[in-house]
């Protein structure tokens, strides 16, 4: 017999410790003629699926296995009973996460079916057992669960390998024997590797014999972790790193033999025992696994006596169809019968109730939610209510979302109010019960940072020179890493350039571009199943404390399970609270439900096309404002186009242009044959949304709609040249015959060859032009609702809440500082709409417990002065200090100057308050006279405060991140307007091409990939009058990339662009910063100071902290052009 | 009759004593000491403290000339201090690979215990600078 399987094989999935790349060994195992090739990961199945697949495409049979953990088996009690002579040092812990266990490795690997279950049901117990204990099988569990399942006695660290190296031969006997017994006769084999260390002769001897005496077969293995033997230092890395050692790591490997070797070096290895390779064939022969894939599981949907899941599913949408279309149209009726008669074929009635019982229960609720995807494009998903774009006014298809000739699962993503998603999340658990549904698991992967940081921990790098080394590094792939840093202008003078010192660590980093890192948890896929779910797929728990599976989604849609996407969406809550606030101030049937409005209000587009779009849903990026002032909206077909437009794949094929051209009328629209002038005729000849190309492919050629949609995706996806003939030939041939000029025909195919790939779904873009027009409405006629419920429910869109605060002032509204006796926990708004109130969530240093204490007090009464304040809410003294900077106590009490104390005298008196409630109790209102602070002399005596302009908004800005008073370049307008700098909203009234200098803080900076591959960095900034555009191009952006990265606030200058087709920019030339300084030269720090409110980064409300360094900042060339 | 059959029929209740001499002669003896050596159970004394360190016996490390056979993959002889020791037996094969991240440290070699003129060798082959070393020495 010749040939070899390898049985013992770790890919990347293996996380932190496999090297392999599941498509480097497939094609590797491939190369050498291996029949077969089993993949047996840490503690899990996470590439298994991936893994199977691959496999069989490639010729090779897939064997499914793990290498699990398991308890000691060859001794009666603890390790810790045993005389110290006969304890076994155990193996460092293995697995990600809470999946890691620690103790004896044991190999599995499933023969059939019921073995993939039973594994996955072993893993999931041991899993999920408990968040706290280690994931460690239990022998009685295996025993019981062991059906189907081959079991291998392990490496070096399952209990027979490391007894027999330790010379307790004894147990080595005792553990497999009691280990054997766990499974079938004949399903145990005693593994034997022949790893080429000193001691690997004696290992392999050992084992043998005792395998011989116990009447045990044998096998060999190699504990395969990398492809090739060069590839060992990514394992020793990434293990290293893993354990949070140093190299050379907890294995302590002493040689490069891990790889995926040939049959004939394996068999020379094993040479007197042949039979151990022979094994190898006769196991793969065993291993017969058929997932089956290819079929679907539905969840369970809860259908009347009587009824099946289609007639309950048909009784619900004609339901709906009245409710929906009055009158009902016999466009509608025809589309309904259509579209039930498909999901019927398809059998997919049970997925479409599943997630209507989930939307109802939303609605039953009051939470806000709204479909999205190409589920739009469906009348049935309309009528059960779960998306709300009409399909036949927006000529939605329905062959786009389901397509009869493809039996793919549908899929239907639902937002929920983000702040109310957890209770539709407990619904489905307890709807579909807590062992059939579970959250999708994400892998996460190296990019460039993770992989610098990765082996800079393995080398054992103090932590201080990981974070230089992995700081400033642009969010790419790993395998980048070297040619980023010879052209980012952002690295010039990196650490990571120092090739001598760092040679090593980057070239190393490079090897581990796109390793999967560690397994996260989808944002909102919830996997739900009929049977348990265990039975399915490894669960464990997340980092988060949910039950995550072991797959992911694109696993999981392999095997044909029904995933949905319960998502949070942000603008949900924030509609809702401004609805909320608004129905509080004028009456709740003065505010109608924005998502039932009918969206032809003109004032409502005039604000849109006035790119005045700060907070509305995604209409309100710069890309989108610049995207405004071209387009002009005036209809909802309008705001469709615009979400359309501005997306990577209409960009990248430009269809920006033209469709603004021939809306202008600035060029004719044209088309190549009169049928598509029809479909066209809303974006003015250009192929936009993805309908259309089934529209074109029926008119033209009498392509079936869901021809059509093969013919898309067929379009779409790794195209070929020789398929792209292929279909090129037939489109033409049966366009001429149904009498379309060849030319025409010709021409048609060559807009769909080019357009296709890039268009856009409509019916996504339907379906969030709902939520844009509802959120446009409420700035439009309830702006400081608007504007307080989108900062309660920052983080959110596109801008920080400082420009949101910066945007209501623009609009009139006065911005009111948080104030002790006047602010809540949450923005509020005041004087009849007029004015927005800042609330304490977001001050640094404030605490859930203050914030509570406040409110409750505020309803008692009102604070007389700091000392009731500190005595009545017991206030912390950071926190006191923050609220005393930013004049949260302004105007409270009185000093024996017969005034309100400044902030100076408050913080001076602070400390002995606080001491004197500490040491009494209770601090008297005298205390103020009693003990008279020594303050410095007030700098603004005209201010109740005390303190300049400049420090007023220092403190602002460091406290809660926000400039209240006004913005922090009206400091210094003079100076600015003596450098010449032109205000932006100076900028529509001048001339195209004008060379201006403007100044402004940044707001958001996008280097997004373009076309030509060159790098072009979109800055947004914000100067006292509004927001402005700045474009810098490669050559400027080489010398500006530092300036850009390091500071906050600039000085441009460059051309202005201004005309129709373009919109409104400045293409930079020169990025110098600039430093707002006050008259006495003091900076105004820019910057917020604190990570966050209470909530942490991603709650606070006032974003992340930045990176650059204010004494960098300081130290910097400041602009003095 | 086996290769160990000289072993297996000791007997050491015997009173008559054993026959003077238990092998016929070196070729005979041979494979006993081979087996003796890659015996599991077996530790020699001269191991004991070596560890895991990949030599054992008396260290040393110098450079030696080795013949190649390239059809066993395996040293045939070596050339130590003028004497030439033709490889009788190869007992154990390893490989080293350590400190790759050290410039300085690192070790990147094939070993070879082979047995030679009744002693036994560790020869090793370093794949950084292409050069055979005798690196142990065992009695």
């Amino acid at each position: 017999m010749s040939g070899f399987v390898h049985l013992h094989v770790h890919s990347r999935f293996s996380f932190m410790d496999g090297a392999a790349d599941l498509d480097a060994l497939i094609g590797r195992a491939a190369a050498l003629g291996m029949p077969a090739l089993a993949l047996t990961d840490h503690q899990g199945l996470y590439g298994a699926l991936r893994f199977y697949r691959k496999a069989r495409a490639a010729g090779i049979r897939p064997i499914l296995g793990a290498e699990i953990v398991v308890e000691a088996a060859g001794l009666p009690g603890e390790e810790g009973d045993l005389p110290p002579e006969n304890r076994l040092l155990l193996p460092a812990p293995v697995g990600f996460g809470r999946a890691a266990g620690r103790g004896f490795h044991l190999t599995l690997l499933a023969k059939d079916i019921h073995g993939y279950r039973n594994l996955c049901g072993l893993l999931s117990r041991a899993h999920v057992r408990s968040a706290e204990k280690p994931s460690i099988v239990s022998l009685a569990d295996l025993a019981r669960h062991s059906e189907g399942l081959l079991g291998l006695s392990g490496c070096m660290n399952g209990e027979a390998g490391a007894a027999v190296l330790a010379g307790l031969g004894w147990r080595a006997e005792e553990a497999l024997r009691r280990l054997a017994r766990c499974f079938a006769p004949g399903d145990f084999y005693v593994e034997l590797m022949h790893l080429l260390t000193p001691e690997s002769s004696r290992y392999v001897s050992g084992l043998a014999a005792i395998a011989g005496r116990l009447h045990l077969p044998i096998v060999a293995t190699n504990n395969v972790h990398y492809v090739e033997q060069r590839e060992f230092r990514l394992h020793d890395v990434l293990a290293a790193a893993g354990a949070r050692t140093g190299l050379p790591g907890p294995y302590g490997r002493q040689n490069a033999e891990l790889w995926l070797k040939p049959a004939g070096e394996m068999r020379r290895l094993f040479a007197d025992i042949p039979q151990s390779c022979d094994a190898t064939l006769k196991i793969a022969e065993r291993c017969q696994l058929d997932l089956g894939l290819g079929a679907f599981h539905f969840p369970s949907a809860e259908v009347a006596a009587g009824e099946t899941p289609y007639s309950t599913l048909a009784k619900a949408a004609w339901q709906g169809l009245e409710r929906r279309y009055r009158p009902v149209t016999p466009a509608s009726v025809s589309r309904l019968q259509h579209e039930l008669s498909v999901i019927q074929d398809l059998g997919f009635s049970e997925y479409f109730l599943v997630v209507k019982d989930i939307v109802d229960f939303a609605r039953s609720r009051g939470i806000r939610y709204s479909g999205r995807g190409s589920a739009g494009d469906s009348i049935v998903t309309y009528l059960l209510g779960i998306t709300d774009a009409d399909p036949i006014r927006h000529d939605l298809l329905f062959e786009r979302f389901l397509n009869p000739e493809r039996r793919q699962m549908p899929d239907i993503d639902v937002d929920f109010d983000s702040r109310r998603r957890d209770e539709v999340i407990e619904y489905i658990y307890k709807r579909f019960g807590d062992e059939h549904v579970a959250m999708v698991a994400t892998v996460q992967t190296m990019t460039a940072r993770g992989a610098v940081r990765t082996v800079a921990r393995a080398f054992d790098l103090p932590i201080d020179e990981v974070n230089a080394l992995s700081r400033h590094l642009p969010w790419v792939s790993a395998h980048r890493l070297r040619e980023v840093l010879d052209t980012y202008p952002e690295c010039v003078g990196h650490p990571l350039k120092d090739r001598e010192r760092y040679g090593l660590l980057t070239e190393l980093a490079e090897e581990l571009s796109g390793c999967p890192m560690h397994l996260g948890t989808h944002l909102g896929g919830f996997i739900i199943t009929r049977e348990p779910i265990a039975t399915w797929m490894p669960l464990q728990w997340a980092a988060k404390g949910v039950v995550v599976s072991q797959y992911d989604k694109d696993d999981i849609e392999m095997l044909g399970l029904v995933k949905m996407d319960i998502l949070g969406l942000r603008m949900h809550s924030a509609i809702s609270d401004a609805v909320e606030l608004a129905r509080a101030r004028v009456g709740v049937d003065a505010v109608p439900e924005p998502f039932e409005l009918v969206p032809d209000d003109p004032s409502v587009y005039e604000l849109i096309a006035s790119a005045d779009t700060v907070g509305m849903f995604q209409l309100e990026s710069s890309g989108q404002r610049n995207l405004a002032m071209r387009l002009k909206e005036r209809t909802f077909e309008d705001i469709i186009a615009a979400i359309s437009l501005f997306r990577p794949g209409p960009l990248e094929a430009e269809m920006i242009t033209p469709f603004i051209r021939r809306r202008h009328g600035i060029e004719p629209v044209t088309v190549p044959h009169p049928a598509m002038g029809e479909i066209l005729r809303d974006s003015y000849g250009v192929i936009l949304y993805q309908e259309q190309v089934l529209r074109v492919a029926q008119a033209i050629a009498g392509f079936s709609l869901a021809e059509a949609d093969s013919l898309r995706r067929a379009m779409t996806k790794g195209r070929s040249r020789e398929e792209m003939e292929k279909i090129h030939g037939h489109f033409v041939t049966r366009a001429v015959g149904l009498g379309v000029p060849r030319a025409a025909a010709e021409e048609a195919f060559r807009q769909l060859e080019g357009f296709a790939a890039y268009g856009f779904c409509k019916a996504h873009a339907a379906c969030f032009a709902v939520v844009s027009y509802a959120s446009a409405w409420l700035k439009r006629y309830y702006p400081a609702e608007f504007a307080a419920a989108i900062l309660n429910n920052e983080p959110m869109g596109f801008y920080t809440p400082r420009l949101v605060v910066n945007d209501a002032r623009r609009h009139g509204m006065v911005i009111l500082p948080p104030h002790v006796n006047a602010s809540r926990s949450l923005y509020t708004v005041e004087d009849d709409g007029r004015a927005i109130r800042v609330g304490f969530r977001d001050v640094h240093e404030m605490t859930h417990r203050l914030l509570t204490a406040i409110e409750h007090e505020q309803d008692v009464r009102p604070f007389r002065d700091l000392a009731d304040f500190l005595r009545r809410t017991r206030a912390e003294a950071p926190a006191a200090e923050s609220l005393i900077r930013v004049g949260a106590l302004d105007g409270l009490g009185i000093t024996d100057a017969g005034r309100p104390p400044t902030r100076d005298e408050l913080l001076a008196l602070l400390p002995e308050m606080k001491a004197v409630i500490a040491r009494e109790g209770v601090a008297g209102d005298d205390v103020l006279v009693l003990a008279p602070a020594t303050a410095r002399i007030p700098e603004d005596p005209t201010h109740v405060s005390g303190w300049s302009r400049a420090r007023r908004l220092s403190a602002e800005l460091e406290i809660v991140g926000l400039s209240l008073e006004c913005h922090p370049l009206a400091l210094a307008r003079s100076d600015l307007e003596r450098r010449g700098v032109t205000w932006a909203r100076d900028l529509p009234k001048l001339e195209d091409r004008t060379r201006v200098r403007v100044a402004g803080v940044r707001e958001r900076a996008q280097t997004p990939r373009t076309r030509s591959g060159k790098r072009t960095c979109f800055l947004t900034l914000e100067d006292p009058t509004g927001l402005l555009d700045v474009v810098v191009f490669e050559d400027a952006l080489d010398r500006a990339g530092e300036t850009i990265v390091k500071h906050r606030a600039y000085v441009v200058e460059g051309v202005l662009q201004n005309n129709h087709e373009r919109g409104i920019a400045i293409i930079a030339d020169r990025v110098e910063p600039y430093v707002v300084r006050t008259a006495s030269g003091t900076p105004v720090r820019m910057r917020r100071g604190v990570p966050s409110g209470p909530m942490g980064p991603s709650l606070g409300g006032a974003g992340a902290p930045e990176e650059e360094s204010w004494a960098a900042a300081e130290t910097a060339a400041v602009y003095n052009g | 009759m086996g290769r160990n059959s000289a072993i297996k029929s000791f007997d050491p209740a015997r009173e008559t004593g054993q026959p003077l001499d238990l092998f016929s002669g070196r070729d005979a003896r041979r494979p006993v000491i081979v087996e003796l050596l890659r015996s599991p159970w077996i530790i020699r004394g001269s191991q004991v403290s070596a560890g895991t360190s990949g030599h054992s016996g008396k260290r040393r490390e110098e450079e030696v000339t080795v013949v190649w056979d390239g059809a066993r993959r395996t040293p045939a002889a070596f050339q130590l201090n003028g004497r030439r020791y033709s490889v009788d037996a190869l007992v154990q094969t390893w490989t080293l690979e350590r400190a790759w991240w050290d410039p300085r440290a690192r070790l990147s070699r094939r070993c070879f215990r082979v047995l030679a003129r009744g002693g036994l060798y560790d020869l090793a082959y370093d794949l950084l600078t292409g050069q055979w070393l005798l690196v142990g020495i065992v009695d």
